[in-house]
């Protein structure tokens, strides 16, 4: 069976800027990878070159489900099935939380039979937002807003859910909720899941694989366990240092 | 939202007033100031439908109005057509000059669209000048025949025109076709991330509001009998504007009023002449300033709720008191 999705060669330059180099990477279908790196590290550009907010440069391949769906406007690529969120929450202002998930579904191929309202129902109670269908998005606290985000993400009922930094800004319980809740739509709706962040702690428990990126460039990929370890990590986050010991990168995590 | 039966009633009211208000105060002058009020409610209202709902400012509506009118005027009098294939030949044209204009600039963030649309309007009233010869220039084209010979008929057709249109953009707004146009002013990055073709939908938008702008530019112009190059000016479409303002931006049912309203008012401020521009400017300023949310769907919203609530409560009193 080939891959769910297929990178390479991806590049792109900001003027003189080498924000995303030779970027190679493949998703298999029901994991769970992690693009590990520190701020600046071309993380969101990575999203955007994938999702077609951003075209990259040329040579580069992007195949999803066996299809290039390189220069493909950004609504197609999300309609072909990769579903994605934003590093900072953008909602729908001005319609309803439950509005918010209908909204997500109908753009692709969510909107297929069954009725809409009750299935964002469904995605409502099971991000813990039941109950708050009928506010206004605005007045969402930020943890919610990301668990709106989820919600309506998983409403296009997607083959491949892109999550830009989901723990950005929450408290630690709330890290811990969400978490539970990313596994727990993995687990259920056999959803591949990338996602991107910068902490390493709650990140860890959570994926299978881990891609770390600095300055654009893959400086290391393997399990969980190997990139706590990995030189060119460790150097990426708390400096060179010729006496790092094995202590400091988990202290790092 | 607009299904409830209270809302039904509260649009039967209105048109029956609206209906009934010539029959009671018999008089042209009326008639007329009320024609003209119905026909600006149908501006209004394709204004919203667009604007209102994806929160692209359109500074040019009066394009296709004067589109619409100058349509019919070139079919009625030039090549003497009977007026009724104006109103599908003026929604065609204005259909035309909208897809000239969001085709390109729609695509845009920006105030591409909003200065095109400024511009096309200001462009159309020049060319009506310039090319004289053909459009009449200052003076226009004049001597339509009326769609409908009496007055009050003609009004009561605008009247139920405005019905429809209000009924069509209203069961439109309230579809998922609304709702994603609703989400467009929310977040237009996030439509896309949701797979959402946004500038599909923009356009698509625009079509419909021009079409019918341009149907009651066409009405209007078989109204006056004639037409003339003020029909394109920038102040018809900063009152339009207004008008959505006063009546509650994306409420659609709103400008109607909005609409009624102002138009009255001009009719109150004749004598100021051209400092009515001046008088419009300052309400705009004002209810945006006090009122972001606008005068008249909010007042509805209040009496709405207040009708509800004591329905309930003379249903519920029975089931209260075993708990006093």
């Amino acid at each position: 069976m080939t891959a769910l999705l297929e990178v390479a060669n991806l590049n792109k330059h900001f003027g003189g800027l080498h924000a995303v180099k030779n970027v190679s990477l493949t998703v298999e279908r029901g994991e769970v990878v992690g693009i590990l790196g520190p701020n600046g590290a071309g993380k969101t550009t990575v999203y955007n070159l994938l999702t077609g907010f951003i075209a990259p440069d040329a040579g580069a391949r992007i195949v999803f489900q066996g299809t290039s769906v390189l220069g493909l406007a950004p609504y197609r690529i999300a309609a072909s099935g990769i579903s994605r969120t934003f590093q900072l929450c953008r909602p729908f202002v001005g319609l309803s939380v439950l509005e918010n998930v209908i909204v997500g579904a109908l753009g692709s191929r969510g909107a297929d039979g069954a009725d809409l309202e009750a299935r964002a129902r469904k995605l409502l109670a099971q991000v813990g937002l039941a109950g708050k269908e009928g506010v206004p998005v605005e007045v969402l606290s930020y943890g919610d807003q990301r668990r709106l985000e989820i919600a309506r993400a998983l409403a296009a009922r997607p083959a491949l859910l892109l999550l830009d930094e989901p723990f950005a800004g929450l408290g630690s319980s709330e890290i811990a909720d969400l978490s539970a809740l990313i596994r727990r739509v993995h687990a259920e709706e056999g959803l591949t899941v990338v996602l991107i962040e910068h902490k390493l702690r709650e990140f860890m428990r959570l994926v299978d694989r881990v891609v770390a990126l600095d300055f654009g460039e893959i400086i290391a990929a393997g399990s969980p366990e190997e990139i706590v370890r990995h030189p060119a990590v460790i150097e990426a986050y708390i400096g060179r240092d010729d006496g790092a010991t094995s202590s400091e990168a988990s202290h790092a995590a | 939202m607009f299904t409830r039966p209270v809302d039904v009633a509260g649009a039967a009211v209105f048109v029956a007033v609206m209906a009934l208000l010539p029959l009671v105060f018999p008089s042209n002058y009326l008639i007329g100031v009320l024609t003209v009020s119905v026909l600006y409610g149908i501006w209004a209202i394709t204004w919203d439908f667009m604007s209102g709902l994806t929160g692209r400012e359109n500074f040019g509506h009066a394009l296709f109005i004067g589109v619409g009118a100058y349509t019919a005027g070139f079919m009625n009098t030039t090549f003497g057509i009977n007026g009724w294939w104006s109103l599908p030949a003026s929604m065609v044209m204005a259909v035309l000059f909208a897809l000239l204009i969001g085709l390109p600039t729609l695509r845009l963030k920006g105030p591409y669209f909003a200065l095109a649309m400024l511009s096309g309007s200001v462009i159309m009233q020049r060319l009506m000048l310039i090319f004289w010869e053909q459009t009449g220039g200052e003076e226009g084209l004049n001597g339509l025949t009326p769609l409908i010979k009496s007055q009050i008929g003609f009004y009561y057709f605008a009247l139920a025109t405005l019905v429809a249109i209000t009924v069509l953009l209203l069961a439109l707004a309230r579809s998922h076709f609304g709702l994603i146009l609703r989400a467009i002013r929310g977040d237009e990055a996030t439509c896309q991330a949701a797979g959402i073709n946004v500038t599909f939908y923009k356009i698509a938008s625009l079509v419909i509001s021009a079409a019918f702008a341009g149907a009651g530019g066409a009405m209007y112009a078989h109204y006056q009998l004639q037409v003339s190059p003020q029909l394109f000016a920038v102040v018809t479409s900063i009152t339009i504007i207004t008008m959505v303002y006063v009546g509650g931006m994306a409420s659609i049912y709103g400008p109607v009023g909005g609409a009624i309203l102002l138009v009255l008012l001009t009719e109150l401020l004749r004598n100021f002449g051209e400092w009515r521009l001046m008088i419009y400017s300052c309400a705009l300023i004002l209810i945006l300033f006090f009122l972001p949310g606008g005068l008249v769907a909010p007042t509805w919203r209040r009496i709405r709720a207040a009708l509800t609530a004591r329905r309930l409560a003379a249903a519920v009193p029975v089931s209260r008191e075993p708990s006093t």
